[in-house]
């Protein structure tokens, strides 16, 4: 499926997967500090295990640095 | 890790040093380099984990904010130069001319004087209640309230608010709680639990490990809808609970330059390590000294939490974890008294300031309040005849021997 991160068109072949996998996928340094926006919202942090990315979605990841979580 | 005292040590480490360092290394780098132009675009975008530049982000400063964030259990922690920086940099991001913020008559001498003299000439407006009446509190917020602010244990009047009572007081009118907490810290204080929405700390106190440098933390609990806050709210409708690190971050902490320094806050991740061993033994002594002074015919009045008599004595046993922290007073008879007492002591040091692991004493009226008419500073509680103690973590017997010799000189 086709996504935007950071705004940048990037295809996946994988049709289920969660925040972490991004995470992962993308190599996204200091994973435990970094906070996610997809499609313009902000994920709770809690919420990164259950939200799927579906085809069209768009992520930005976005650091705080020196204490943001 | 569930305990303070592991988390303190072990820290939250995000990067692993290159050479191994079991304790993270200073950095005393102004500037950090990038390998391409695209990099530092992203980094300055907020969309790569770099550090540019030491006055608004620096590693070993950085270390020491996610080993309080760790201990606080918090959702952001941004370390500045000095306790009244910190407060400075809340007022700055939450309120605005024209607006105001409700708070206590007893604050730390240089606080009301940051908010009646400094910032009043800006056109904020300071609004005093009794914090241990929610009535009081209710009665004095508007609509142009910005935030509670008061002191976990109010010095040197050492009043205990009851923080369950303001913090609904707050929800109701969508208002911040923010605290100075620094003369109980994480350690003996959960202000998360509590629902307050900021802790500020003068890292100066307990936690340096020893007055060894200046340095103050803002803590964002995460616990209060940025969205709310009139000047946030469109920030939180786009980055959410980060809304208040944001803007600290990228404008008022970066423009005010009220950095912590690398070294310091290499001094300070250190002395957290250590904070709960020491707030243990400074509590222990102090409730000894207290009993001690208490029971000396020349003492006039002896005032701790940790007394059973203490009229907040159930609020601070209640909310502190079952210790009172290392600050009490006691009275005189008169400011002579206090001077020659304070004069023949050969243990106990004669400075301006707290929670050292020395023993440390002074007359407020005379030092700290000393700018303040007498009817403001009888107001305030702070009278001639009282002394202030900072109780360190010497042996007990020998702190208890010098106030002795002290008392028997007069």
């Amino acid at each position: 499926m086709e996504i935007k991160v950071n705004g940048e068109l990037k295809q996946i072949v994988n049709d289920s997967i969660a925040v972490p996998g991004i995470l992962k996928l993308f190599n996204v340094e200091a994973p435990d500090m970094v906070s996610v926006q997809l499609n313009g919202e902000f994920l709770d942090r809690k919420n990164f295990d259950s939200t799927l990315i579906k085809e069209k979605d768009e992520i930005e990841f976005l650091y705080f640095m020196g204490g943001g979580k | 890790m569930k305990g303070f005292a592991s988390k303190a040590i072990h820290g939250a480490s995000i990067k692993k040093d290159l050479q191994g360092a079991l304790r993270f290394p200073l950095y005393d780098s102004v500037a950090f380099e990038f390998d391409s132009s695209r990099d530092i675009e992203l980094a300055f975008e907020g969309k790569k984990p770099a550090h540019a530049y030491s006055r608004i982000t620096n590693p070993t400063v950085e270390d020491f904010e996610q080993k309080i964030r760790l201990v606080s259990d918090a959702f952001g922690v941004v370390a500045v130069s000095s306790g009244m920086a910190a407060i400075t940099e809340v007022i700055l991001a939450l309120a605005e001319t024209g607006s105001n913020i409700i708070t206590s008559p007893f604050l730390f001498g240089n606080t009301i004087s940051l908010f009646t003299k400094t910032f009043k000439r800006w056109g904020l407006e300071v609004r005093y209640a009794d914090m241990t009446d929610p009535l009081s509190i209710d009665k004095a917020i508007n609509d142009r309230t910005r935030l509670i602010f008061l002191e976990t244990i109010t010095n040197p009047q050492l009043e205990v608010a009851n923080f369950a009572d303001i913090t609904a007081i707050a929800g109701k009118h969508n208002v911040p709680v923010v605290v100075d907490g620094t003369l109980t810290t994480p350690y003996l204080f959960r202000s998360k639990d509590a629902g307050i929405a900021l802790e500020i700390i003068s890292t100066t106190k307990y936690i340096t490990g020893g007055a060894t440098s200046i340095g103050g933390v803002i803590i964002d609990n995460g616990v209060f809808d940025w969205r709310k806050n009139p000047g946030l709210s469109s920030d939180a409708i786009k980055v959410g609970p980060a809304a208040l690190v944001m803007r600290l971050r990228r404008e008022i902490h970066r423009n005010v330059g009220s950095c912590m320094s690398p070294h310091n806050a290499w001094l300070q991740a250190l002395g957290l390590e250590t904070v709960a061993l020491r707030i243990d033994k400074s509590s222990a002594n102090a409730l000894a000294v207290a009993q001690f002074l208490h029971t000396q015919k020349k003492v006039m009045l002896v005032n701790y939490p940790g007394l059973l008599s203490n009229t907040f004595h159930d609020n601070a046993n209640r909310q502190f974890s079952g210790k009172f922290g290392g600050i009490l007073t006691f009275e005189l008879k008169s400011k002579e008294e206090c001077f020659r007492f304070m004069d023949s002591l050969t243990l106990v040091r004669r400075a301006t300031n707290i929670n050292d692991n020395k023993t440390l004493i002074i007359h407020p009226a005379s030092t700290i309040f000393t700018d303040y008419t007498v009817d403001d500073r009888e107001r305030m509680r702070v009278n001639d005849r009282l002394i202030r103690l900072s109780v360190g973590i010497e042996d007990l017997e020998d702190i208890v021997e010098d106030f002795q010799h002290g008392l028997d000189k007069l």
